[in-house]
């Protein structure tokens, strides 16, 4: 058989279980107040059973007989028991037909007797007490204790009215709940199927309840939106490399189709050829760029950040750009007094540092001057490249930092525009700040929050 | 010869890769998958291996590290399409000895598995000499000749890299990797520069030339005839 939906889900599941729970617990409940109060009572019935008997044992035989009779008539609800027998066991007075077997002097004991009166014969339940007599008599007094049976009922009864309706709204409240939470869940289920279908703009419902779906579907929706913007960011990635290799390549194309048409000799042929090698060259050197500025940018590599020690930094990068500056014939001043120590990775900052140098030395005419410095300013370590060059303007400044962006000016400069992106995603995985200002010259600065 | 064994699933590449090599005289044996290339490797008859990353069935690193656990000891380059600074290091760590990045230049190719192939033996000399070169590595010094030579540390460190491995074709890329721990490319022709430097203080105009500069591939330090 195949329980209703609802029934199968796991909310619903919960609700039973607590539901049985709930029962089990009343249940415990109520016996516990039936036993205590019972045991109340009982311990009730017998000091007042002592304290009689000890009354009626010391009065004299004629007033004892007075006040049997006396406690028997003021008795409208026949709950009251007394007998006094003979050494014999032959009734004298009270209400008792016979002695029940087995009653220990002053002990109350639970026993069954026939009570007999004008109402006729009837067994009843009691509580008895006897005392034996100085006149070898024995005295018997008792109290029905059916209120104690009573009270059982009366507790019974509450139990079945309160606990009945309440399982039923346990239930009720339950199946509305996971019902709830099962539309829910499907309605997830169904934006999920539509996302899977490949409708990235769809996310989970938020109801503004802030409850645990809420703060799932939240998580989620933050996930996708991650997603969503690393896919675009790759489609990105894949438009700049169609872009941006389409014209190397269509040059190298067109170098091969005229070497082939016009080139008569071998050697005009291998010319051809080896330009070509070099336009295809240099289309590879965009695509490994262009994937290294991604590798960067969505880097985990903040695992393996370790600290970095920053002036031997920049007078290796200093070293390195020495005689290609000397060759330019321009000057480079490095200048690292004070030491700096950074968290990040040294590979990377490397990187960063040679590529503004790079640059920097690039687009510095013969006769300039590249000045390369590590310094305190403001309470940050700023790593600062400036040089004498033509500088960028100002609306161009952050686009430089863009992918594939080369001012129009330096054209004709070699180089494939992405050096400073690449920077620009260093600096950014680090969280440092990368600051490129002009005039005169261009000055380029990455400041460093300082450890320690 | 020198026999080499190459792993390599694509058959167009694989061809061009034996056709270069056969043409400088090496023996090479090819295996396209994983299986057969890792019963070919526990021989041991070769001298070097170049293994694809990226085999049906297998990663080229499980083969290496396969290799390495049963003790064998053959110098590995790594070929492969990933060429993140991460997929780098993690294949040197297999127990690759080298790792180019696809698509490479065949020449690049060929110097790297000559280098494999020479490497060079662990060396206690405080004293390297090349002909007339000599390097003093305990006091810093160079001399050709007599001539005294006064390099830049720099300019040492380059010299004493070019001098263990004389007669051998170093691309600029070895150099970068090598010498300056560079982990990417420069825009600037940074090897040239400094080889430049180096080579105008050990080759002086009348002395025959020791740096040669083999066009469009790297650099080879060779003593005078």
């Amino acid at each position: 058989m195949r329980l209703p939906d609802f029934a199968r889900t796991t909310t619903f599941r919960w609700t039973l279980t607590v539901a049985g729970a709930f029962v089990l617990c009343t249940l415990v409940l109520f016996g516990f107040v039936y036993w205590q109060t019972a045991v109340y009572m009982m311990s009730k019935y017998d000091v007042l059973l002592i304290e009689e008997l000890r009354v009626f044992a010391s009065n004299t035989p004629e007033r004892r007989l007075e006040e049997i009779q006396d406690r028997l008539s003021k008795d409208p609800h026949r709950n009251k028991i007394a007998g006094l027998f003979g050494a014999d066991g032959r009734r004298i007075a009270g209400n008792m037909e016979s002695l029940p077997p087995g009653l220990a002097p002053g002990v109350p004991t639970n026993a069954v007797v026939v009570r007999v009166d004008s109402g006729g014969r009837e067994m009843q339940k009691v509580r008895l007490a006897a005392s034996p007599l100085l006149s070898s008599e024995t005295l018997v007094i008792g109290r029905n204790v059916d209120e104690i049976a009573e009270i059982a009922e009366i507790v019974l009864r509450a139990l079945a009215l309160g606990l009945v309706p309440a399982l039923g709204l346990a239930v009720v409240i339950g199946i509305v709940l996971s019902s709830r939470a099962h539309d829910r869940l499907s309605e997830v289920n169904r934006r999920i199927q539509r996302i899977v279908a490949g409708d990235l703009r769809a996310r989970l419902p938020v109801h503004g309840r802030n409850d645990p779906f809420d703060q799932l579907a939240v998580s989620v929706n933050r996930m996708l939106g991650d997603i969503e913007g690393l896919i675009h960011e790759i489609a990105g990635v894949g438009d700049d490399i169609a872009h941006d290799l389409r014209t190397p390549l269509t040059r190298v194309r067109v170098r091969l189709e005229r070497g082939r048409t016009r080139a008569t000799t071998l050697e005009e042929l291998r010319t051809v050829v080896d330009q070509s090698i070099g336009g295809l060259d240099q289309s590879l050197a965009i695509i490994t760029a262009l994937l290294r500025i991604a590798e960067i940018e969505h880097s985990r590599r903040l695992e393996g950040f370790s600290q970095v020690q920053l002036a031997p930094l920049v007078r290796e990068v200093g070293d390195l750009y020495d005689p290609i500056a000397e060759d330019k014939h321009v000057t480079l001043r490095v200048e690292a007094a004070e030491d700096a120590t950074v968290h990040g990775d040294r590979d990377l900052l490397f990187e960063a540092v040679a590529n503004l140098v790079d640059n920097a030395v690039k687009f510095t005419p013969e006769g300039g001057r590249v000045e390369l410095a590590l310094l305190r300013h403001e309470g940050q370590t700023v790593i600062r490249v400036k040089d004498t060059g033509p500088g960028i303007p100002a609306n161009e400044r952050e686009a430089v930092t863009k992918r594939f962006y080369r001012s129009d000016k330096s054209r004709r400069t070699e180089g494939l525009g992405l050096g400073l992106s690449l920077v620009a995603a260093i600096v950014k995985l680090h969280e440092f700040r990368l600051t490129i200002s002009s005039g005169p010259g261009c000055t380029a600065e990455i400041a460093c929050p300082q450890v320690n | 010869m020198a026999k080499l064994l190459l792993i390599e699933d694509d058959k167009e590449t694989a061809d061009e890769i034996r056709a270069e090599l056969s043409d400088r005289g090496y023996e090479v044996d090819w295996a396209a998958n994983g299986i057969e290339g890792l019963d070919k490797a526990r021989s041991g008859a070769e001298e070097a291996m170049i293994i694809d990353r990226l085999l049906p069935g297998m990663d080229g690193l499980t083969i290496i590290e396969a290799l390495r656990h049963e003790g064998v000891r053959t110098p590995v380059l790594v070929l492969s399409a990933l060429g993140a600074v991460d997929d780098r290091v993690r294949g040197l760590r297999a127990g690759g000895d080298d790792y180019l990045t696809k698509p490479f230049a065949t020449v690049e190719l060929v110097a790297r598995i000559e280098a494999l192939l020479r490497r060079p033996a662990e060396n206690r000399d405080t004293v390297l000499r090349v002909g007339p070169l000599e390097l003093d590595l305990i006091q810093r010094t160079a001399k050709r000749g007599d001539r005294s030579i006064n390099l830049l540390p720099r300019e040492f460190r380059l010299l004493d890299y070019m001098m263990r491995r004389k007669e051998q074709m170093l691309t600029r890329a070895m150099l970068l990797e090598e010498v300056w721990n560079y982990k990417f490319v420069p825009q600037t022709n940074l090897v040239d520069v400094h080889m430049g430097r180096l080579r105008r203080k050990v080759d002086e105009p009348h002395e025959p030339p020791m740096i040669h500069n083999v066009r469009g591939v790297g650099f080879i330090l060779r003593a005078p005839a």
